[in-house]
């Protein structure tokens, strides 16, 4: 995340100061030389100093590295064209320091450019003669006696009438001061090229112990902003859209990480039969086609009290998932159907002293035609409930995996859906949440609509056990007028009702004379939603006042409302 | 399919209308059903006229029930054609009513038009305020019954005679 942008020509690595020191060089080549000796630096009150604080203008900071300020002899480069040389006289003197004037020791003494600006095709050969010498750096100057701040980087007395590329050319910087010093320097670089018994208190330096064989020269130091300065406002924002970005992407990989637990979780729970699905209102399921081709297939026939007519099977049924198949008598070849298949009835549907089976209706609850007796086909599905193949196989396939009487699952008790999603996730805890909190409904809930495998199913299904051992095979018969309704769907209409006085009302005599049960769970809330908000609330309010009867039919939500908010729930997983 | 159970309901429902309905049912258009409806004598919408007793009073409401294509898997359509004071009665030209079995999370295919009815005649006698389409009237009838028994008669004077 460490991004630093830098310009190569921001001043941030501007010339704060230029100091001026006489610097004495051992002569590398001379035969008595003590190779020991490395230039030093001459006291101020033996040589020139001259610091510069102030209106040092930095024209170009190429190549300058955060703490590698440039330092070096100073030399004044050489000119090619005779133009330049002559008009040169008038600014620099025949003696001032040149680079022959410089002992080489294998270009191991770094070396300043000092020259004066006088005209731009002169300054142009200046620059491309210290090309050349690899310097540190180039200190100019516009002759004269100023004392001001010499012109800003981008005046045009800058310009050398290319446009600036003699700034990407050099591989140095380049730092301005003003007039007044630059004249000074210049001078003092006429004194101090020469041997060392020629330059200025050559006595005073030969005392002190130097060589005869030294050059005693002129070199400049420069500092930049470099060390001190506070990271640019630029480099501050990129640090902090970086932690910025950081934190987005631990909280997302956090609540992606905690969305992924409570899928992987909520699955786990779904194939553990702990929790279905549909029935707890969480998600609208159906039957995939291989599923619903093992729910067994009957020819409906009517069973007149006493009478022998056995239930015939035209076509083996396929194998009732999760329920012993029918077994063949080996003499008639008719199936008689085990007891023991009847152990995932609901519990409510059959007092223990019913014997007569729960759920034969004569007529479809969908198309609300009547099954002919020996003639009609029909499908049966784990809860018992009968219907027209077509019917239901369209139900199930592509509306629901409850029985659209009883609202039991058709599917295996392990069935989970091929994805979990995070709307999956919200809904399951939500109503799980709603249920923890109103534990009378929760005592209320009808059991069948709780996953069916997961509960014991004590006296119901002992029951059809027991009536199943007496009546010793399965029949449908046609029924008295009894009322059919099946417990769990009578139970929500009545917890409906204890709220709101018009079902307590509601007459049930339309119930109980339709065998095909039609059952009337009104006050489960509006409505035809006509805005988002208005659906969600309805639906969260039915879910809380229905507990589990309540459905939804929207596809996830995952792919709905605005853009923004999908996005949002990509990367923050879990928010609403 | 779904054109023979509604041809079967209907028979149903002709042979058990509930009190105080009249289903205008015409063959071409059999998905669509026009019923009237006389506001029940318990409620608000009977239309308070002082004519004989042996004659039906209360307001006439026209409603429309349409039967979607998949239906019975998803449930009729209740629009109001008269406008009608209630919570449940959206205030619009729709005139829609849409909750208990009538919502499509509710609706169960076992169950049948006469129901339908039976749920709107109910409502009318009891408004179901907890589940308004129309929250302000629904806040009238909980807060202020008096006014909301005035406005809904008013209504019924001038739309539902
Ligand atoms: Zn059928
Ligand atoms: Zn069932």
């Amino acid at each position: 995340m460490a991004l630093i942008v830098r310009p190569a020509d921001t001043p941030s690595l501007a010339a704060q100061s230029i100091g001026i020191f006489t610097s004495d060089v051992p002569d590398p080549l001379a035969p008595t030389q003590d190779e020991r000796r490395r230039p030093v630096t001459l006291g101020a009150d033996i040589s020139f100093q001259y610091p510069i604080q102030y209106n040092i203008q930095t024209l170009s900071s190429k190549d300058v590295e955060h703490g590698d300020d440039p330092f070096g002899l100073l030399f004044v480069p050489a000119l090619q064209s005779d133009a330049c040389k002559k008009a040169e006289a008038a600014f620099v003197p025949a003696n001032a320091t040149r680079i022959q004037n410089i002992p080489r020791n294998g270009d191991s003494y770094a070396l300043i450019g000092f020259a004066p600006w006088f005209s731009p095709p002169c300054m142009l050969e200046y620059f491309q003669s210290v090309r050349k010498s690899d310097v540190k750096a180039v200190i100019v100057y516009q002759p004269g006696n100023s004392t001001d701040m010499p012109p800003i980087m981008n005046d045009a007395s800058w310009g050398l009438g290319d446009g600036g590329t003699w700034k990407v050319d050099n591989d140095f910087p380049t730092y301005a001061i003003m007039a007044a010093s630059g004249g000074i320097i210049m001078e003092e670089l006429s004194l101090y090229s020469g041997n060392i018994t020629d330059v200025p208190q050559s006595d005073d330096l030969l005392d002190i112990g130097l060589e005869p064989t030294d050059y005693v020269r002129l070199y400049a130091t420069v500092a930049t902003d470099s060390g001190t300065q506070l990271p640019s406002l630029w480099v501050f924002l990129v640090i902090v859209l970086g932690i910025l970005i950081l934190i987005i992407l631990a909280t997302s990989g956090f609540m992606h990480f905690i969305q992924r637990r409570r899928r992987n979780d909520l699955r786990r729970r779904v194939i553990n039969g702990e929790v279905n699905l549909e029935a707890l209102g969480v998600k609208r399921l159906t039957v995939p086609r291989e599923f619903l081709e093992k729910l067994p297939l009957y020819t409906y026939s009517v069973l007149p009290a006493g009478s022998d007519h056995e239930k015939t099977v035209p076509q083996p049924p396929a194998q009732a998932h999760n329920l012993p198949s029918p077994t063949i008598e080996a003499e008639t070849g008719v199936k008689t159907l085990p007891l023991t298949r009847r152990s995932s009835a609901p519990i409510a549907t059959a007092p223990p002293t019913d014997t007569s089976p729960a759920f034969s209706q004569p007529t479809c609850p969908i198309c609300l035609e009547d099954f002919e007796s020996n003639e009609t086909q029909v499908r049966e599905l784990p809860c018992r409930h009968i219907f027209h193949p077509d019917c239901i196989d369209t139900f199930l396939i592509s509306n629901s995996s409850l029985c659209p009487m009883c609202k039991e699952s058709v599917l295996p008790g392990g069935y989970c859906p091929a994805k979990i999603t995070n709307v999956m996730v919200r809904r399951e805890r939500l109503i799980r949440r709603m249920q923890s909190r109103g534990t009378t409904h929760a005592a209320s809930e009808p059991a069948s609509s709780r996953s069916p495998s997961s509960l014991p199913r004590p006296l119901g299904s002992l029951g059809h056990r027991i009536g199943g051992a007496i009546a010793g095979r399965r029949v449908f018969s046609a029924p008295e007028r009894r009322r059919s309704q099946p417990l769990d769907i009578e139970m929500g209409t009545s917890q409906a009702g204890t709220r709101s006085e018009p079902s307590a009302a509601l007459p049930h005599h339309q119930a109980e004379a339709s065998p095909a049960g039609s059952q009337i769970q009104d006050g489960a809330g509006c409505s035809e939603p006509t805005t988002q908000n208005r659906r969600e609330w309805a639906r969260e309010r039915a879910l809380a006042l229905l507990g589990n009867n309540h459905i939804p039919t929207e596809s996830d939500e995952e792919d709905r409302g605005p853009r923004w908010k999908r996005g949002i729930r990509k990367i923050f997983p879990g928010f609403r | 399919m779904s054109t023979k159970r509604i041809m079967k309901e209907y028979g149903e429902c002709v042979a058990d209308t509930p009190e105080g309905m009249k289903i205008n049912f015409d063959e071409n258009k059999i998905t669509k059903w026009e019923v009237l409806l006389d506001g029940p004598d318990q409620s608000v919408y009977a239309l308070p006229e002082v004519l004989s007793v042996s004659v039906r009073q209360g307001g006439h409401f026209k409603l429309e029930i349409s039967f979607p294509p998949e239906y019975p898997f998803k449930p009729p359509v209740v629009s109001f054609k008269t406008k009608i004071y209630h919570p449940n009665v959206s205030n619009d030209d729709k005139g829609s009513m849409c909750l208990g079995l009538l919502r499509a999370e509710e609706w169960k295919p076992p169950n049948k038009v006469v129901a339908v009815l039976r749920l709107i005649q109910t409502l009318l006698i009891e408004p179901n305020p907890d589940d308004a389409i129309e929250p302000s009237i629904a806040n009238d009838y909980k807060e202020n019954y008096k006014e909301f028994e005035k406005t809904a008669k008013e209504w019924v004077k001038r739309y539902a005679k």
